[in-house]
């Protein structure tokens, strides 16, 4: 507490200094918050609108209000200091800060306001939508943050406390200029695991296996709804805007009165609804129409607009047609969205159905498109690169391959068994010595020589213990049901060195027998933490790094031993992907606040009331 | 003349495979089918025997039903030149190039369309007709040919094929439905959910929901099948293109399979022969 105080006393000296671009780790939280207060000088408030009590290592009870941003906010900030002043106040610690946080929060701090973006179909355009909105808000100044209650995706990332949220929220929360995207934000993350099963994480952790009928069966009513309530109180407490995203079609009655992803939700959260629909298929008139109304009369109020989205061509035709449909529908249309040519990570593995392959370079790459392909956003970088991405799902589709990448899977057991019976395996094995062969995760799993689930805890069949690849001494072993989730900064120990950030996230341990590729750094405890194989005479690498293609340094190192006909690959245009994503959501962004009825939203969201 | 028009709530929802299927359970069973689209917008086209030129999936249509491809299956077929421009082969034969200062002549081409309908339904026990797109574009319903077009010229009943794939395929149905102009809307007399994955019994309440609403009846609910199908638009240049020789041969096995689920999948082609009336 005296640290806090110290610090304290030194920021009143100091007076205003709005954000602080000097300090390492600006922002922490948000882009354009106050730093003025680095340390809150009304620590600890105890009040229970900004924080809660957790229980410390030593069982000590301890105020914890690291999601506050209160007072990271200008106008809060010059406030306190004009009653800081006004009252002449000098020392940290004054028993008056209590009065001054009072009279704060009485004129600052108000609950957050949700708005929901429901889709007629999958693949609407409801996360670009959210996305845009956070990053519109956002740019107005306002504090917003994404929301998707349950959420089913291969596609997850690792938050900076340790949990496992779906991609798309994380991606959704840059868009507002979140730094710190947490797992409030998608409190439910279906993990399918067949065609039946699907992980359900809870909050980032694992919670469970369900099948369809026992997910709406047991979990939805039970613990489910309550995790929806709870979560988007949390975020209202604390951000101006919550911006929910529905999953699929709201309007599927056969499932309507179990569903708490769609308007189940918007009721919990007492949530206006924004229908967007797909232009690009046909019948959007229909879609958008038949969602509405079969919607039941009390949840449909709280539908205040639909927004056409991805119409390609002229839109004259298209918008001809509005008015009819308002009269109809009695909704009125807030924005026609032409397609909007921006990349941005893809979703879920709807994005790979029928694509054979992406790119136009001339090395071709060919990554296994296993049947459990997960955590496929790691290739997107690869995708910008001067190179063709060819999906491999026989082994003819490996001719002429410059080099081989073995993605992650949700299950590294059969789709290794898959590969087995494919004869892609055998393949692989030929091609060693020959191209670069990169493993992730799952890939890099099956890259070893041995993959003991004798307790058949990643196949379901006990008594496995399969052969892998055997590129690498390595031995992976599924032991315990549990998993390891991490998100990481590590230092590359080949090539010319230089940063990958990364995340793990994985069933089972590896024994490594091989050259590390990085080194894990630990600002905290130091240790020194090795991760990855290498074997660079036969170019060979693997690693658990998710996203190990996001940062320049490894991506730029891969692509030199790519070579076709004696050509390399052309990487002098090579960015960081964070900063080709950020391009796009400006872009993104620009494209739907030119073709949105932007006050009706503003209204739709109470701005000005 | 016997016959039944297949709509679809989208592009790609699966009219083509399904009319093709159609054709192949009624030309099993020996009841003379033929195909027939009034109108097709496609870039991909067959030469007839007889020099002319159709849309793909007619031809393939053809073969299902055991028939060798002929003009009047397709009337007319628009093709997609570039730069707004687009072909217009009527009966066969390229008539014109129509641009937005110089657009089709509707009239011209309704009448030619319902002719080779009923040429063709002259000669075969059932047409298997396909409609184009999604029959309610409000933008150009009124200027529409093969879908309420047809319905409003001929008076022929119709049946709505949603893609469950992507969701919301009650939402489609319905939608589609309460758009339909009133005058034809009681031709409308069927549905069919297509691509389901799963226990198809988890639909039964919303399937029931839409029945009551509409009037509707439920032909079936078919599976998802990862068959290799020609596409027609340049929507679905995805996996399913199929090229070159086997192309035909690969396509009869496919559509032989895909009629066995069908029948399989408990689908009720007896209420679809009723409503395609005499």
């Amino acid at each position: 507490m005296d640290c806090i105080k110290k610090k304290v006393n030194e920021e009143l000296k100091a007076g205003w200094i709005g954000p602080n671009l000097q300090c390492d780790y600006h922002p922490s939280h948000f882009t354009g918050q106050d730093c003025t207060f680095c340390y809150c000088p009304f620590y600890p408030c105890e009040d229970t609108d900004l924080g809660d009590f957790i229980v410390g290592r030593r069982g000590q009870r301890i105020w914890n209000c690291s999601d506050c941003l209160f007072i990271h906010r200008t106008p809060v900030v010059k406030y306190v200091l004009s009653e800081v002043e006004r009252l002449g106040i000098t020392e940290a610690g004054d028993p008056r800060f209590a009065d001054i946080l009072a009279s704060a929060k009485d004129k600052f701090y108000r609950k957050g306001r949700a708005l929901m973006v429901v889709g007629a179909t999958s693949d609407a355009g409801k996360s670009v939508t959210v996305a845009a909105l956070c990053r519109i808000l956002h740019r107005r100044g306002f504090l917003v943050a994404p929301f998707k209650s349950q959420n089913m995706s291969l596609n997850s990332k690792v938050t900076r406390s340790g949990s496992e949220i779906a991609m798309i929220q994380t991606l959704q929360a840059k868009a507002a200029g979140l730094k710190n995207p947490d797992a409030h934000m998608n409190p439910i993350l279906l993990k399918p695991k067949g065609d039946t099963v699907s992980q359900v994480m809870v909050l980032g952790q694992p919670y469970g296996d369900y099948n369809v009928t026992d997910y709406y069966g047991e979990f939805v009513p039970g613990p489910g709804r309550e995790i929806v309530r709870e979560n988007i109180d949390f975020l209202k407490g604390r951000y101006d805007f919550v911006i929910m995203e529905g999953a699929g079609s709201p309007a599927e009655i056969n499932i309507y009165d179990r569903d708490i992803a769609n308007m189940g939700a918007a009721v919990i959260a007492d949530a206006d609804v924004i229908l967007v629909v797909n232009v690009e298929w046909g019948g959007s008139f229909a879609y958008a129409l038949g969602t509405i109304e079969l919607i039941p009369e009390q949840d449909r109020k709280r539908i205040k607009g639909v927004v056409f989205n991805n119409l390609r061509g002229r839109p004259d035709g298209f918008k001809s047609a509005i008015p009819e449909f308002e009269r109809i529908s009695g909704i009125p249309v807030l924005g026609v969205v032409p397609h909007a040519d921006v990349t941005l990570p893809s979703e879920d593995s709807e994005a790979l159905r029928g694509v054979r392959g992406k790119g136009e370079g001339k090395c071709i790459v060919g990554v296994i498109r296993f049947p459990r392909i997960a955590n496929f956003t790691d290739l997107d970088p690869l995708f910008l690169e001067d190179v063709s991405v060819r999906f491999v799902e026989k082994p003819s589709d490996l001719d002429g391959v410059d080099a081989v990448v073995l993605p992650g899977t949700k299950n590294t057991v059969n789709d290794l068994r898959w590969m087995d019976e494919r004869g892609i395996s055998d393949r692989i094995r030929g091609l060693r010595g020959k191209v670069p062969i990169v493993g992730i995760c799952g890939g890099y799993q099956m890259m070893g020589s041995v993959l003991d689930d004798s307790q058949g805890i990643e196949g379901g069949v006990p008594g496995t213990v399969m052969q892998g690849l055997g590129l690498f001494d390595n031995r992976t072993e599924f032991g315990e049901y549990s998993k390891r989730i991490v998100n990481n900064t590590a230092e590359m120990l080949v090539g010319d060195g230089g940063e990958v950030t990364g995340y793990e996230l994985h069933m089972g341990t590896t024994e490594v027998a091989e050259k590390p590729l990085f080194e894990i750094k630990n600002l905290f405890t130091k240790d020194r933490q090795l991760e990855g194989s290498v074997r660079e005479d036969e170019m060979l690498f693997g690693t658990y790094f998710h996203g190990v293609f996001d940062r320049m340094p490894f991506r730029k190192y891969f692509l030199s031993f790519v070579t076709h006909d004696g050509e390399r690959v052309d990487t002098s245009d090579t960015r960081d992907y964070d900063d080709i994503v950020e391009d796009n959501i400006e872009r993104l962004a620009d494209v739907f606040e030119e073709n949105l009825d932007m006050d009706a939203v503003l209204r739709i969201l109470g701005v000005g009331e | 003349m016997k016959g039944i028009l297949v709509l679809g709530t989208s592009s790609g929802a699966g009219k083509t495979t399904f009319c093709a299927m159609l054709c192949r359970y009624l030309a099993r069973k020996g009841m003379d089918p033929a195909p027939f689209k009034g109108l097709n917008l496609s870039l991909n086209s067959y030469a007839t025997k007889d020099g002319g030129e159709i849309g793909i999936g007619q031809a393939f249509q053809a073969w299902s039903a055991g028939l060798e491809p002929e003009t009047d299956m397709n009337p007319v077929l628009l093709k997609p030149s570039g730069n707004g421009v687009i072909q217009m082969v009527l009966n066969g034969k390229p008539e014109m190039d129509i641009s937005e200062s110089r657009p089709m002549d509707r009239g011209t081409a309704m009448s030619e369309a319902a002719a080779a309908m009923e040429r063709l339904g002259g000669k075969h026990g059932i047409l298997v007709c396909e409609g184009s797109g999604s029959p309610v574009e409000l933008n150009m319903m009124d200027r529409d040919i093969a879908n309420v077009g047809l319905m409003r010229e001929t008076g022929i009943n119709a049946i709505l094929v949603g893609d469950i794939e992507r969701g919301g395929v009650f939402a489609a149905i319905y939608g589609t439905w309460r758009l339909i102009p009133e005058d034809v809307r009681g031709q409308l007399r069927g549905f069919v959910i297509n691509r389901f994955r799963g226990d198809a019994s988890i639909l039964r309440d919303g399937i029931v929901r839409i029945e009551e609403l509409t009037g509707m009846r439920c032909l079936g609910v078919l599976p998802y099948m990862d068959l290799r199908f020609p596409e027609e638009d340049s929507l679905s240049d995805s996996s399913g293109r199929l090229s070159g020789q086997d192309a035909r041969s690969a396509f009869m096995s496919n559509i032989d399979e895909f009629t066995d689920a069908a029948e399989a999948a408990g689908f009720d082609f007896d209420s679809l022969l009723g409503m395609s009336g005499e």
